[in-house]
């Protein structure tokens, strides 16, 4: 059985963010609203996911109008314990300009709950500006997975203020200096 | 939920979530030498404490413990007691505060 091909090396991305809640529902129920479009348009910021089920399949997030938001590769499909995609942010300058991503999540049964943790790596010393700025969104969706599996109700957001001016300007600095390139 | 607010509590323990808001992803070593006032064993304490309460997640890297700050059950609690239209508001009281403590200094 050869291991299957993914693009990336997984081992040089370190760990850089880390958001964790405990969650009234199976590992399956979990595993389901991380890849079924039907429940991340509810709690994702209204994007679906279009994951391929395998190692080395597609991975995309698309918005409501079917435009592309972020495109990438599974690195891990491992239901209903781990998935590890790459994210690569598209038509989104400067966002659109930095490295690519890893985002895990590993499901784990904890007593009578199911605790699900989302790791973001980078292959790059990513500025601590522009990841504060990553934890304005990545808490309201990983809460709104939650109360959605526990409610049937996701959460309601404002999306309306748009990110915060000194992320921005902090990823516009990266994206001029592209400071990944000097390693 | 109590948890939180029991680990929050404590002024050691909100130093080292400030810590790990500046640098996050420290081991237990990379905490104490930033924390000289506190010893090893208190740092342990807090970190375990933290943890419950699931501000901290810690995950393992080869042999090293990594404790990051996870902000979510913080972003719970905001999302309970403070509506949208407050937010503004509690910044403007925000801002405030920092300006009139910038004077103390």
């Amino acid at each position: 059985m050869n291991r299957p091909q993914t693009m990336l090396d997984p081992t040089s991305f370190k760990p850089k963010s880390v958001y964790r809640t405990y969650i009234a529902a199976t590992p399956e129920k979990v595993w389901q609203a991380l890849v079924d479009p039907s429940f991340t348009t509810r709690y994702f910021f209204g994007l679906s996911a279009e994951v391929e089920p395998r190692t080395g399949g597609r991975f995309r997030l698309l918005w409501p109008d079917g435009r592309e938001h972020i495109t990438g590769e599974v690195v891990d499909w491992s239901p209903p314990r781990r998935l590890c995609v790459s994210w690569d942010i598209q038509n989104m300058p400067p966002f659109s300009e930095l490295p690519t991503t890893l985002v895990t999540y590993d499901i784990e049964p904890a007593g009578a709950v199911t605790r699900l943790t989302m790791t973001e790596s980078h292959d790059w010393d990513v500025p601590r500006e522009i990841m504060i700025g990553g934890e304005e969104g990545w808490p309201k969706i990983i809460s709104g997975l939650k109360s959605l599996l526990e409610t049937g109700n996701p959460l309601t957001f404002d999306m309306s203020e748009g990110p915060a001016p000194e992320f921005v300007a902090a990823v516009q600095k990266a994206a001029d200096e592209k400071p990944w390139l000097k390693k | 939920m109590d948890l939180v607010f029991k680990a929050l509590a404590d002024e050691s323990r909100r130093r080292l979530l400030d810590r790990l808001r500046a640098d996050n992803g420290q081991t237990l070593n990379q905490l104490c030498a930033g924390l000289p006032g506190m010893t090893r064993q208190a740092v342990s304490k807090h970190l375990a404490l933290l943890e419950e309460a699931n501000l901290i997640a810690a995950i393992k890297r080869g042999r090293e413990k990594l404790h990051y700050l996870n902000p979510v059950p913080i972003h719970e609690i905001a999302e309970r007691w403070i509506g949208k239209f407050e937010r503004s508001r509690l910044d403007a009281l925000s801002q405030l505060k920092k300006a009139l403590e910038a004077r103390d200094e």
